[in-house]
């Protein structure tokens, strides 16, 4: 049954992706933006539903393999997707949000494993504020990535002097730097409130200090650097536009060789769960 | 025979301006003019438009060839012209025609700029003078109210509306691609000539948040900044305000560049990198077109603006043909209310009616009686009601016939249709096209 509805919430993602695209190309801009939310709100009702029966089943927040945190992942990807919407919309970040959403709640849905017991270790009321507040924090990455490819395209499409044609909803560059930016800030706090809750568990499970040299644990701290000279360098030095888009997508891109690599080979306390 | 809608008129397709000057009718003309046409032989409503491409009269009555022919001699007299010169320059639509016509005209699909907004104002205007002096009637209102709100559907629905046709709206739009908006955004107008001033006139109305001007004689910089509201730059010292503008209008011919590669480096370093848009519309061009390639700086001359001016026309035409099938689907709902206007349809309706009600009340006798009701019974019930009905009718529908295509028609149809509550003409039925 989770997975039927993980399903459900996956092809809505899918018809969100068309409906985003449809909104970039489009010179209306009304009906699809308003399909895409009722798809958007829809899928994540149903995404949020099949988490919440595992949830219960297992008792405890499902990150027991893989494709429960990759559904987790999804989910808070798209939550934190709508709620920025409600901010201000800026639904063109759906053209590359969606498919992203996606691609990681199918493959949730085809990895998803049967209901397992969480290891002991994992035992604890800090693993869902730990793995909450980190995945929220790669969800807000992703966003800015988003904003920063759709930065590149735009960006790209200007220096070369060519018409709109298909990219007729995109918005403008101002827009989607400043909006990058602050969806780097809100990461970065998320992620370092991820970082010390980890640091806070370690040390009241009393682990010995060889979570340190978790591969995870020293990937995240490489990509947490990486955001912060980025950050840095927009307040102070004027970093912005096409170097700071790249420099943002090159982050996530290392968020994702650490999510996929560290996980699938299930390396280090990281690698025990999700 | 029931009313018919005639259109006689002359635009930007048919006459020249030479011509269009002559016909327009300038703002106390109309009234007059508006009574002159009710006094025509035949005609029963009318509304004049005017604008300055194009003169056209709508008239309504009940014989179309006479309506039609009395316009163009009215149109002369009033205007002191020969006939003949009016003659190439007239065209004459009919009902449905007619109809389709005044939409597309409101709508701005037969404008000189296609979707261009300001006729629809126009329309409304020189429709309430005639409103208001009484020439329009029924059938025009209605007509009127709807193409107010075909246009208004048609602007919603299609992007007729959307794309820019001028250099200084097309500026804007270009730097829409870059600035998410314009009311924290400094302007530098150089070159304070008629288009420099047109595209900084234009910048300032989309909410520019400042401008500074410089021009090479100062005191026409100084003019022009007081009457946009902007402030006097020295031409001399252009380099020292460059960082300070987001957007640069570059409208000083010359035989350099005025605004060269080191200066906009120099000026993007003291601007943090913040992004810079500089549109040149002088020819030759005044600013160095390779500064395109510094990070954060977008230039346009007046070839790329000319290249979307072309692109948005483009765009305008496919939208066109997605607002002309709205057209076709409201001049059909349009001429179904217009069609239900007549004697014989309102005969058809009012018997369908009143056949309706027979046929209900026989049916509640019967199943109140129930099942000992004989076929007898029943025959005798059936035709007892229908000559109830039918003598009830008689007078009624006699009175419309013989009213059918005189003088009182539309009296007798519309008390009709209200008595009996016949759809398609219930009381105050256009308010609902207009909000």
């Amino acid at each position: 049954m989770e997975i039927v509805l993980l399903r459900g919430a996956a092809g809505l993602y899918l018809a969100a992706t068309v409906a985003a695209l449809m909104g970039i190309a489009s010179i209306r801009r009304d009906f699809p933006h308003r399909l895409l939310m009722w798809l958007l709100g829809g899928g994540l009702l149903l995404h949020a539903v099949s988490i919440l029966m595992r949830a219960v089943l297992v008792g405890h927040l499902p990150v027991a393999n893989f494709g429960e945190g990759l559904s987790l992942l999804a989910a808070l990807l798209v939550g934190l997707f709508l709620a920025v919407q409600l901010r201000g919309p800026l639904l063109a970040l759906g053209a590359v949000i969606m498919p992203l959403a996606f691609g990681l709640t199918l493959a949730a849905s085809v990895v998803k494993g049967g209901a397992q017991p969480l290891p002991d270790v994992l035992r604890s009321v800090w693993l869902p504020v730990h793995v909450l507040l980190a995945l929220l924090g790669d969800a807000a990455f992703a966003i800015a990535c988003s904003a920063s490819i759709l930065y590149l395209v735009q960006e790209r499409r200007l220096k070369t002097h060519r018409g709109r044609g298909v990219l007729h909803g995109l918005p403008s560059l101002e827009r989607l730097d400043s909006f990058s930016h602050n969806c780097l800030k809100w990461g970065l706090i998320l992620l370092t409130l991820g970082i010390v809750s980890g640091i806070v568990w370690a040390h009241e499970a009393e682990w010995d200090s060889a979570w340190m040299a978790d591969p995870k644990v020293l990937f995240t701290m490489l990509v947490w650097t990486l955001y912060v000279v980025l950050l840095q360098g927009r307040m102070t030095a004027g970093w912005r536009g096409r170097w700071a888009a790249q420099l943002t997508i090159a982050g996530f891109a290392a968020i994702v060789v650490s999510l996929v690599g560290v996980n699938l080979l299930g390396i280090g306390i990281h690698g025990k769960a999700y | 025979m029931q009313h018919r809608i005639v259109l006689v008129g002359l635009s930007h397709h048919t006459a020249p301006v030479e011509v269009r000057e002559r016909v327009a009718f300038s703002n106390g003309h109309l009234e007059p003019a508006l009574r002159g046409l009710l006094a025509l032989p035949g005609v029963e409503e009318g509304v004049i438009l005017s604008t300055c491409n194009r003169v056209e009269v709508l008239a309504c009555g009940a014989d179309a060839e006479q309506v039609a022919a009395g316009i163009p001699p009215f149109l002369s007299q009033l205007h002191g012209l020969g006939d003949d010169l009016l003659q190439t320059s007239l065209y004459v639509h009919h009902d449905r025609e007619a109809v389709r016509h005044l939409f597309r005209v409101a709508a701005s699909l037969d404008s000189m700029v296609v979707g261009e907004p300001q006729i629809l104002g126009q329309l409304k205007e020189q429709y309430a003078v005639a409103a208001a002096t009484g020439s329009s009637g029924r059938v025009l209102h209605r007509c009127f109210h709807k193409s107010f709100s075909v246009a208004k559907r048609i602007r919603s629905e299609t992007g007729i509306a959307e794309k820019a046709v001028s250099v200084g709206s097309t500026a804007v739009e270009l730097a829409r691609d870059i600035f998410d908006g314009f009311g924290d955004k400094t302007a530098l107008l150089i070159g304070a000539g008629t288009m420099g001033e047109l595209c900084a006139r234009q910048l300032m109305a989309q909410g520019t948040g400042s401008l500074m001007v410089a021009n090479r004689t100062f005191e026409r910089a100084i003019d022009v900044a007081r009457e946009l509201g902007g402030m006097p730059v020295p031409f001399e010292k252009l380099g020292r305000y460059l960082p300070l503008a987001d957007l640069v209008i570059g409208a000083a011919a010359g035989d350099d560049f005025l605004v060269r590669r080191a200066q906009v480096e120099e000026a993007m370093r003291e601007r943090r990198h913040r992004p810079m848009v500089l549109i040149d519309v002088a020819v030759p061009r005044c600013i160095d077109p390779s500064v395109h390639a510094l990070d954060g700086v977008y230039t346009y001359d007046i070839d790329d603006l000319e290249g979307v001016i072309a692109e948005n026309r483009g765009a305008r035409a496919t939208e066109a043909v997605r607002a002309e099938a709205i057209v076709d689907a409201e001049v059909d709902a349009f001429w179904r209310w217009f069609e239900s206007l007549g004697v014989v349809p309102t005969i058809v309706a009012l018997r369908e009616k009143l056949e309706g009600i027979r046929q209900v009340e026989v049916e509640r006798w019967l199943t109140a009686l129930g099942p000992g009701c004989d076929p007898r019974q029943r025959e005798g019930v059936e035709r007892l009601t229908r000559s109830i009905v039918n003598k009830i009718l008689h007078a009624p529908l006699t009175a419309l016939r013989s009213h059918q295509s005189g003088e009182s028609e539309t009296f007798y149809v519309d008390a009709a249709r209200s008595l009996f509550r016949l759809h398609g003409a219930p009381a105050g039925d256009e308010t609902d096209d207009e909000g």
